[in-house]
């Protein structure tokens, strides 16, 4: 199998940036994405919970807004209708309840850490992310420069999920953005 | 005036001192001061020139109204002009000079406009436009052009930088339970209250340091340090140098932070400003309240200024402005001012135009030294180019009347005081006239916006704080209940009312004095607006210019709409106030654009091959928001050898293009088929698995929307394209249609665009490009994938892909997408097949030479004008079922045999060119809008010359044998042409089927 192209490759430049000393905000893309999205129809809704939360081996799949993870994999509840399912694969699921889709080439996964990640993120994406108002395990579907992107808050930080397109035009913004806090890409 | 620094105290750091540059004359201050405060510091007087008549100006204010003091700081790109001397913190090697003054402020020529003031009133530059009396009456206005030159060169204010900004800037996005505007005493007592109460508070201060009004009070930097420790130590965020320039819908206000303008070598990775967006559950305006001056008699000479001006100067920055001051007033306030200058060694008289003197303050300035006059106002400042002597008038029942000079060097003026109810303005609550503070007052706000302290017109220090609390509490009080109603403030609180003193107009006396000196309007101005018929507050702004300069007003406005109501005999809130509008001080364009400057502009998108193309020498183009390589030029090719040559390699042998850009989406659910034939004009209930079908989609009113194929990938499953420009459009209308009309069918639609990479093998050998690509070869040929045909296969090292045998070009081709990953490993082995087949790579303007040659439409014929008739596709359309557009497209207008209808467009001489753009007339009549125009030109490789797409009134049936020019006058001419079928080349589709 041929090796998949981080469309990072070309500007993507390890080491620390910006203001020195130690960085504030940390930048790095996990390779590899493995992205199944699940759409189920109206009147299955229930059943198609309970299979997302089957294929991640989970007790409850995630409500709106909200992700959870197992070893197994997380799922992200991204519409009313939709969950993205990651590093699971792609789930055996009746085509009855619900039908899945492989958009694992679709999007650039980005996680931003560090003690400012949430000021620097909110440079550029206008979203309420006080701890108390957008937690760990949260999911948003918000904008920065009028490109969607989603969004989820990790344990390890900020999952950003950007349209491949777009990655390099955005990622150049938070390199840039991210500089004033002291920059380490890893 | 005789301005100096004081031994001791003030709100500055004797140990930082700095340097700077004053029209390039070194100077120096401390750290802390501003620009005005070191100039100050520094004896200088006149920091600028008027707009109209070059008068001198010095300092008039010590903040954000300044009105005199305006001065171009920085050099070269950095050039930033119209800065507020007031509020520029001094850095290390700041240079500033004066502006509208040649060659300097000090000496400038275009004071030579003052001797013909008497022509420069209101309406000075209206006038103008009536023509040159007595030659042009009535003839229009030819003289104008000329001396409009004139007139703007001999007025205006400082100059902006015709170099690109170099600094950046970004936005931010905040969010509080409340924010708080204005660190004086109101503002932190409010922000301290609401912390302690648990809430989450945004307190912010324009001024580089936090402490409002308190910083002008004499020494107390301790007492104010340990405040704003427990604001801190209560979770509460500071915010300095940031200014709430505006509030809007729903709680959001917009800042404008400072970052680095008051540093001397700001880093790289900081912004210049910031621009925020605070969304807060509620507000409170604690913005302080700003003195007003008085109309006299050259009341703009450098030496005039606010009387808690010369306060401030003299606590926060340790300046005592004057050795000899008269302090004017008609009200309390300036008493503190004269007590505390008088306590600095000052010699100090106050001018009362009450006859009752406030009883507390009468031994106070006995002991102090202070000289009291009642019922004394100024009426004129005498001296050169500063104050050196003021005419005192004494009041003489309901007038004034001329008394004796007093030699002094500086004048403080206290006219009362405007509360700054700008921002609560800006939520469209009308400002309401107070008779007893003679102020505007805002009422309370039904949203949960509070102003506390000055704002609210409350003038004692304990009684802001006490305000604070209360806005403080109903604001917490509306963030729990929303329904709750808040009580006014209760405003006031001066010993003596207030006199409303506004001009002082001796009879008899020729005095200029001015209202709005930013803009040079006096009162005679306003007056005269008033003899030449306005009677609105509104109309009088416009015809004077009274509070349209960079201080909006902040300085003058208040006298001008009194004196306006005196002209009117009527009373102040009979006339009104204006309105205020964001932003409360000026706002940098760059601020406003953020980071989206430069390569940012809008976001790049680029395709999964947009490395490998370059790296293969393309150039590339935007098409939308998308980069697409244009033309892969050989050494010393032009674009136009490079598409010429590229297309006719696609005719010849085989050519590669990036198509990833087409829109893709997924069409996924039992009723996907449904859905299809709905949408599409042409039959799709029966397209068959591995098969795909072009298709025609129409709007609502039956004018064609898009065009694409759409690939039936298995019972439920398809996959559509549709053009780069109109995939978002067409992705949004299915989504509308299934959540609004069609709710009963069950599909999915994903947009995959970005999931697959495209690329478009042309050529007679695409297929055995590809055939040495796949694993399986069988899977390609010609049995196995026939024309219209598709299959899902892997190309090799198990790469998947789906593959459908369409062709844009009019050649045997194909589109093969990968996951987008793959695509530059896929791409690089196709290229490495065709390579040697004398292949090449081929960019949008090749693309675009082969599909005009063959008569396909992309949207600049489809165009939103366009029926499927028009597109010369009528017959696709199906009668026997009802879609989108499907009665619509039946009106009589649309049906018409004379609509303009696809042709194909060759020049008479074919060595003749022609632009697409350009209009299609009969050779009879070239008028008007002609019989239609033309959408695509291009050379054609295969013909041998110029060829065009366009649309002509009757189609090419009514144009055959008949002359036809492409006229094009803007910048070619006309050109004879003839019109042909659309379909120029390989008509019967031989080379695309074989």
């Amino acid at each position: 199998m041929a090796k998949r192209q981080s469309p990072l490759a070309s500007v993507y430049h390890l080491g620390m940036h910006g203001r020195p000393g130690e960085p504030g905000v940390r930048l790095q893309e996990i390779t590899d994405l493995n992205l199944v999205q699940v759409a189920a129809w109206p009147d299955m809704l229930e059943s198609a919970a309970k299979d997302v939360a089957h294929a991640i081996g989970a007790d409850q799949p995630p409500g709106p807004g909200h992700a959870v993870s197992t070893e197994q994999g997380t799922a992200l509840r991204v519409e009313a209708l939709k969950w993205w399912l990651l590093d699971c694969g792609m789930p055996t699921l009746d085509a009855k309840t619900a039908v899945c889709l492989d958009l694992s080439h679709s999007r650039t996964r980005i996680l931003l850490s560090g003690p400012e990640a949430s000021v620097c993120l909110n440079r550029l994406l206008p979203l309420d992310l006080r701890p108390d108002r957008f937690g760990v395990n949260q999911v948003a579907n918000a904008g920065i420069h009028h490109v969607g992107v989603t969004l989820r808050r990790s344990e390890a930080g900020y999952e950003l999920f950007i349209p491949r397109g777009f990655a390099v035009s955005l990622w150049e913004l938070l390199v840039e953005t991210a500089e004033q806090f002291g920059l380490e890409i890893i | 005036m005789t301005a100096q620094r004081l031994p001791k105290g003030g709100h500055i750091d004797r140990t930082r001192p700095l340097t700077f540059r004053w029209d390039g004359t070194p100077m120096s201050g401390y750290a802390g001061d501003t620009l005005a405060s070191a100039l100050m510091a520094n004896d200088e007087q006149i920091l600028g020139r008027s707009f109209k008549y070059h008068r001198p100006r010095g300092i008039m204010s010590a903040g954000v109204e300044e009105s005199g003091a305006l001065v171009t700081v920085g050099k070269g790109a950095k050039q930033d002009a119209n800065v507020r001397a007031t509020t520029q913190p001094l850095y290390e090697g700041l240079i500033a000079r004066g502006q509208n003054a040649w060659p300097s402020v000090r000496l400038d020529f275009g004071a030579i406009n003052s001797l013909f003031g008497r022509f420069f009133a209101a309406g000075f530059y209206y006038k103008t436009f009536m023509g040159l009396p007595p030659f042009e009456w009535g003839r229009g206005t030819g003289m104008w052009m000329r001396y409009e030159k004139i007139i703007r060169k001999a007025a205006g204010m400082g100059t902006a930088s015709r170099e690109p900004d170099p600094d950046r800037y970004e936005h931010a996005h905040g969010y509080c339970d409340l924010l708080v505007v204005g660190s004086g005493p109101a503002g932190r007592a409010a922000a301290h209250c609401a912390a302690k109460a648990g809430c989450d508070v945004i307190l912010v201060e324009q001024d580089a340091i936090m402490g409002g009004d308190t910083l002008s009070q004499p020494d107390n930097t301790s007492s104010l340090q340990e405040e704003l420790s427990a604001l801190t130590a209560c979770g509460v965020r500071l915010m300095t140098s940031t200014t709430a320039f505006g509030l809007y819908d729903n709680g959001v206000a917009g800042l404008l932070e400072r970052v680095t303008d008051h540093l001397a070598d700001p880093t790289s990775w900081l912004p210049r400003q910031r621009f925020w967006t605070v969304r807060a559950h509620a507000t409170v305006i604690a913005a302080g309240a700003l003195e007003r001056h008085i109309a006299f008699g050259d009341n703009d000479r450098p030496g005039v200024m606010t009387a808690n001006a010369g306060r401030t100067y003299l606590n926060r920055f340790a300046i005592q402005a004057g050795e000899k001051i008269v302090i004017a007033t008609n009200n309390d306030s300036a008493y503190t001012t004269a007590s505390d200058l008088a306590g600095s060694g000052a010699s100090v008289t106050m001018l009362d135009s009450r006859r009752e003197i406030p009883f507390s303050w009468r031994s106070h300035c006995d002991t102090a030294g202070v000289v009291i006059k009642s019922g004394a106002a100024p009426m004129k400042a005498l001296g050169g180019k500063a104050v050196s002597d003021l005419t005192t008038a004494i009041r003489q029942g309901n007038s004034w009347r001329a008394d004796r000079n007093i030699d002094c060097d500086l004048v403080l003026v206290s006219g009362g005081w405007s509360p700054v109810v700008n921002l609560l303005s800006h939520r469209g609550i009308k400002p309401v006239w107070n008779p007893e503070l003679a102020c505007f007052l805002a009422p309370t706000s039904e949203e949960p916006i509070l102003a506390a302290g000055s704002a609210a017109g409350v003038w004692d220090d304990a009684a802001c704080r006490t305000s604070g609390e209360k806005a403080a509490l109903e604001a917490l009080e509306l963030i729990r209940n929303p329904a709750y109603r808040t009580a006014a403030q209760t405003p006031g609180n001066w010993e003596c009312p207030i006199d409303p003193l506004y001009e002082v107009r001796p009879a008899k006396q020729k005095l200029k004095s001015f209202v709005d000196p930013q803009h040079d309007v006096t009162t005679d101005d306003i007056r005269l607006a008033h003899h030449e018929g306005f009677v609105s507050v509104e109309h009088l702004k416009r015809y004077t210019t009274l509070g349209m300069a960079t201080d909006q007003g902040k300085m003058g406005n208040i006298i001008g709409i009194a004196l306006m109501a005196d002209a009117l005999g009527k009373e102040i809130p009979q006339v009104g106030t204006t309105t205020f509008r964001p932003p409360y001080t000026p706002v940098s364009i760059g601020a406003l654009k953020g980071r989206n400057v430069g390569p940012h502009f809008r976001p790049l998108r680029r395709t999964p091959l947009h490395d490998w193309n370059l790296d293969a020498g393309g150039t590339m183009t935007m098409a939308g928001l998308w980069h697409r390589p244009w033309f892969f030029a050989r050494s010393g090719e032009t674009i136009s050898e490079a598409y010429v040559r590229e297309a006719e390699t696609v005719r010849r042998t085989v050519g590669l293009c990036d198509v990833t850009s087409l829109g893709k989406i997924a069409i996924q659910g039992p009723d996907a088929t449904e859905l299809l034939n709905r949408v599409y004009s042409n039959p799709f209930a029966k397209l068959q698995i591995g098969k795909t079908r072009y298709g025609i989609m129409l709007r609502d009113d039956g004018l064609v929307m898009d065009d694409g194929t759409t690939w039936r990938l298995t019972e439920d499953e398809y996959f559509m394209t549709t053009t780069t420009a109109h995939a978002a459009k067409v992705m949004a209308f299915l989504e509308e249609l299934l959540q609004t009309r069609w709710t009963d069918l069950k599909v999915h639609l994903t947009s995959v665009s970005e999931q697959w990479a495209g690329v478009a093998v042309a050529g007679p050998l695409s297929r055995e490009v590809l055939t040495a690509c796949v694993e399986q070869p069988t899977r390609v040929s010609d049995e196995a994938l026939p024309f219209m045909g598709v299959v899902e296969t892997n190309m090799r090292e198990g790469i998947p892909a789906r593959i459908a045998r369409i062709s844009f070009s009019g050649e045997r081709a194909f589109e093969v997408y990968v996951p987008s990953d793959f695509g530059p490993a896929v791409m690089q082995r196709l290229w490495d097949a065709a390579r040697p087949m004398d292949g090449c790579l081929y960019g949008l303007e090749a693309l675009g030479a082969l599909r005009i040659e063959k008569g396909h439409v992309t949207g600049a014929e489809l165009d939103g004008r366009v029926t499927i008739e028009d597109a010369g596709l009528g017959r696709m359309a199906s009668d026997k079922k009802s879609y989108v557009g499907s009665a619509l497209r039946k009106r009589p207008e649309m049906v018409k045999d004379d609509r303009p209808r696809l042709v194909g467009i060759f020049p008479k001489d074919r060595r003749e060119i022609f632009n697409a753009g350009s209009i299609l007339c009969a050779a009879d009549n070239i008028a008007g809008y002609g019989e239609g125009w033309i959408t695509a030109v291009t050379h054609s490789p295969a013909l041998g010359h110029w060829i065009g797409l366009g649309f002509i009134k009757g189609g090419h049936e009514g144009w055959q044998g008949r002359d036809v020019v492409c006229a094009d006058p803007v910048r070619k001419g006309n050109t004879a042409v003839e019109i042909v079928s659309p379909h120029m080349y390989d008509p019967k589709g031989e080379r695309m089927y074989g």
